[in-house]
């Protein structure tokens, strides 16, 4: 027949009997939990008691590696103890910085590599927009999610110690304190969204930008170590990412860095990345895709 | 008819969303148009024809074979995808002739049969152009090239007069013409109703994932009853044509045209219309210079079936 | 099986061609070559330094053998691995080798093998010009030639493993990447550190296994490499990621095949 009836016609299958009838249900039922915004919050923060019991299982095997964080290890400060150095700490530690990176791996890597891939510079370029308005869309993307790990918590650290400790000690024997803590919060935005700005926009590939950010990062650190094992020279320490905002960060907190380099040096050589990444962002942001 | 290309019930649902609702179709050889609003199935269905998609129920086969995981059918099926997507890394002469080699053409054979695609589509030119400098319209032409080049016996082309300027598409029109005579099955999916026209009168409309109409284009017409046949008369003196007919039982309705001269009756008999029309006109009552049927057509037929 | 055998070859004669061509292959090429550079960095400074020396085998086995073992094959092994479905996909480009006369478990191996060839050839250039530059002065010794056989074999081994573990997690995995620079930068490269039969649940175990074992009497080249490391006995270690690599790529193949991939426009 040519034209088929269009109102309702009878399921003509069979009904297959299942083993478990209830999966499916249960199944759908996980599924739709999942959809809730803030059963995944909830999911996520339900893990911590255990991370954190599994930690402390681990630091009542090697109670000793520990004694340091009520004790201090000789020529520092205790962990316990607020000080510059505890948030020079906090902001320049080696697993904050890591878990930035993977931030950006995640979340900002396609930030540039996707509207390359899908030809959308066109689009916004033929709205009133600027390409530095574009741009600092963009690095602002970025940039909060870095702001949000280290000038939230950073003002909070410090509104939680004036609080508990019922005074504004920490202000007044620490005056540069909130100031470094908004320089540094500024500076690891800066220098991540402008770093992944650049890799994101050198490839129409995001999973090509996620592995190479995740590599300079890593592989900076890396090279630092070889030449630093082999010649024993401090200056090596220009090569890390990591090395470089570490020694920005004593800087900014006033506490001793842990190598003798210029801290000068160090910010030159992050400059520099966001220069590069500033001067490659402008050729490669373009409506018009030159071919040869 | 034997039919090429069989499909038994078939039906696809992504999650909870239905794309395809128990579709039974035979295709032969000639060309079989597809068409359908968005939404309707048609790429559902044209990827599930192509393997590229598994049924969730029913059948899909190609000469008698079930299409799923059968890529030796694939010797034989030449496809044009309706995505814009290349190795961008490659020229365009070494993506059909790499297309080819995957084929089983030997490396000389393979370069023979591209260079004779490629001239074809009038891209011989551009062979060593890498392809992330091809336009628009000369990535269609590749990817029709890359389909014909292995001379397949069915086709499957999901809208391949896409982003082609008009006289391309009148080229391509004619090679699936002449792929048609020479005993080819073609299946094309678009939603420009005149392209579809310009290729056949055989269609299958699809809406809301379920076969909606399947046939002749003028048979399903036929079959609207739901809408009278239009017939537009352009004559000297329409009103008096107009009374003239509108005694007939057959005429629903009758309206002037907006240019001068034209009427148009409404009719569910046409026989018993065109019977009067015909005998006024010998008797010498009326001198009528056209007569059209403006409502007999494929976008007609899909309006009035797909209700817009 | 002999059904096979002619998609796979065409397969990776496409793609041996193709990988050539890309941009990122370029730089990749660049960081395969920069242990090398390293090396002749390292060489320059001994040179032009009064009384200063290189003791090549032990910066062969300490900064190249371990910058290729644990970390350049594992990034390039991720990220070719999961692109051999993944480019496909994201590129659109998988309809045109689905609508081919060739069984999709060909698509799988033909791209792996035609990678791995490309890959191997990249890692084992960089490893030999390091080599080379670093043992310039005992190039007549057989015994360092050996080493470096042994070298690259584990690597070629590994490169191999980790491709087709990274295939499967591709084929598998929407967020293959992530997987990956988890699985190479946390537990590859941490668990081996483990003591007891922990270590034994990583590849780098049974790879490490097979490096030449630490010089008795004093500390070996590959003291760094081997740090509590219990190896495994080397037969028995090249069984294990023979058969994680027919295994992972027997699995790839499997659930290649029976995916569904449909592109929206």
């Amino acid at each position: 027949m040519p034209i088929a009836e269009q109102g309702y016609t009878h399921w003509g299958g069979r009904f297959v009997e299942r083993r478990v009838p209830w999966g499916p249900i249960t199944r759908l039922g996980v599924r739709m939990a999942f959809k809730r915004k803030f059963f995944k919050l909830a999911f996520a923060l339900s893990f911590m008691p255990a991370v954190v019991f599994a930690a402390g299982i681990y630091v009542s095997e090697r109670l000793e590696d520990f004694q340091f964080m009520f004790k201090g290890r000789p020529g520092s400060t205790s962990f316990l103890e607020v000080n510059p150095l505890y948030f020079k700490s906090y902001f320049a530690g080696d697993f904050l910085l890591f878990m930035l990176v993977m931030m950006m791996v995640l979340g900002g890597a396609g930030l540039i590599a996707d509207d390359l891939r899908s030809n959308s510079l066109q689009l916004y370029f033929a709205r009133p927009i600027r390409k530095r308005d574009y741009l600092a869309g963009k690095l602002a993307t970025a940039g909060a999610f870095v702001l949000l790990f280290t000038l939230a918590p950073g003002v909070l650290f410090i509104l939680l110690k004036i609080v508990f400790a019922g005074s504004f000690k920490i202000l007044t024997a620490y005056p540069w304190i909130p100031a470094a803590v908004v320089l540094d919060s500024l500076l690891l935005a800066t220098f991540f969204s402008a770093y992944t700005l650049l890799i994101s926009s050198l490839s129409k590939n995001r999973r090509y930008a996620a592995v190479l950010l995740f590599l300079g990062y890593l592989f900076s650190d890396l090279f630092f170590g070889i030449f630093y094992g082999i010649f024993h020279n401090p200056a090596f320490c220009l090569l890390s990412i990591k090395a470089n905002l570490q020694q920005v960060a004593a800087a900014l907190f006033r506490v001793p860095p842990a190598f003798d380099v210029p801290w000068l040096y160090s910010l030159l050589v992050l400059a520099a990345i966001v220069a590069a990444s500033a001067a490659v962002l402008a050729r490669k942001t373009r409506g018009v895709e030159v071919i040869k | 008819m034997t039919a090429v290309i069989r499909t038994q019930g078939l039906s696809k649902w992504y999650g909870n969303v239905l794309g395809l609702s128990d579709v039974t179709l035979e295709i032969g050889a000639g060309i079989t148009g597809l068409l359908g609003p968005n939404g309707a199935g048609k790429s559902t269905f044209m990827k599930l024809v192509t393997g590229q998609l598994k049924p969730s129920l029913g059948r899909v086969e190609i000469l008698d074979r079930p299409v799923w995981n059968n890529t030796a059918l694939f010797a034989r099926i030449g496809f044009c995808p309706e995505q814009d997507a290349f190795y961008d890394e490659l020229t365009g002469g070494e993506f059909v002739t790499r297309l080819l080699e995957l084929q089983g053409f030997s490396r000389a054979e393979a370069e023979e049969r591209a260079g004779k695609a490629l001239r074809f589509v009038e891209l011989a030119a551009e062979k060593d152009r890498l392809l992330r400098g091809y336009s628009r319209g000369m990535r269609q032409r590749l990817k029709i090239a890359q389909t014909i080049a292995h001379d397949p016996d069915i086709l499957i082309l999901d809208e391949p007069l896409n982003g082609l300027d008009p006289l391309s598409k009148r080229k391509i029109i004619r090679l699936i013409r002449d792929l048609r005579d020479a005993g080819r099955t073609i299946l094309v999916s678009s939603h420009v109703l005149p392209e579809i026209e310009a290729l056949t009168r055989s269609i299958v409309l699809l809406h809301h994932g379920k076969i909606l109409a399947q046939g002749d284009v003028p048979y399903i017409r036929e079959l609207i009853d739901k809408h009278p046949h239009k017939v537009a008369v352009t004559c000297a003196d329409p009103r008096t044509l107009a009374a003239g007919l509108l005694g007939q039982p057959s005429v629903l309705n009758v309206q002037f045209g907006p240019e001068a001269g034209t009427v148009v009756f409404e009719t569910r008999d046409r026989d018993a219309f065109f019977g009067r029309l015909t005998r006024l006109i010998a008797e010498g009552a009326q001198d009528v210079e056209e007569i059209t049927s403006p409502d007999d057509n494929l976008q007609a037929v899909f309006d009035y079936l797909v209700g817009t | 099986m002999s059904g096979l055998a002619r998609p796979v070859r065409s397969i990776f004669s496409f793609y041996l061609f193709l990988v050539r061509r890309a941009r990122r292959t370029k730089a990749f090429a660049l960081v395969a070559l920069l242990p090398a550079v390293t090396a002749l960095v390292i060489r320059i400074n001994a040179w032009l330094t009064p009384g200063a020396s290189v003791d090549g085998p032990a910066v062969f086995a300490n900064m190249v053998l371990t910058f290729n073992l644990q970390f350049l094959i594992l990034v390039l092994a991720l990220f070719y691995g999961t692109s051999i479905s993944a480019e496909e996909i994201e590129g659109r480009t998988l309809t045109y080798l689905t609508t081919r006369p060739v069984p999709k478990a060909a698509i799988i191996l033909g791209k792996y093998g035609a990678y791995g060839v490309f890959l191997g050839g990249m890692v084992i250039v960089g490893v030999a010009a390091a080599f080379a530059i670093l043992e310039a002065d005992r190039l007549a010794d057989a015994a360092e030639w050996l080493v470096l056989l042994r070298s690259v074999a584990v690597l070629a081994l590994g490169l191999a493993t980790y491709l087709a573990f990274f295939t499967l997690a591709g084929v598998l995995l929407r967020k293959s990447i992530l997987f990956g620079l988890m699985f190479c930068f946390g537990w590859e490269n941490i668990v081996p550190y483990f003591p007891g039969a922990t270590q034994r649940l990583t590849l780098m175990h049974y790879l490490k296994s097979l490096l030449p074992p630490v010089a008795t009497g004093g500390e070996g080249r590959f003291a760094f490499l081997m740090f509590k490391l219990e190896p495994s006995a080397p037969a028995a270690a090249v069984i294990t990621l023979a058969a994680v690599t027919a295994a992972a790529l027997g699995l790839a193949c499997w659930a290649f095949a029976r995916k569904e991939y449909s592109f929206e426009e």
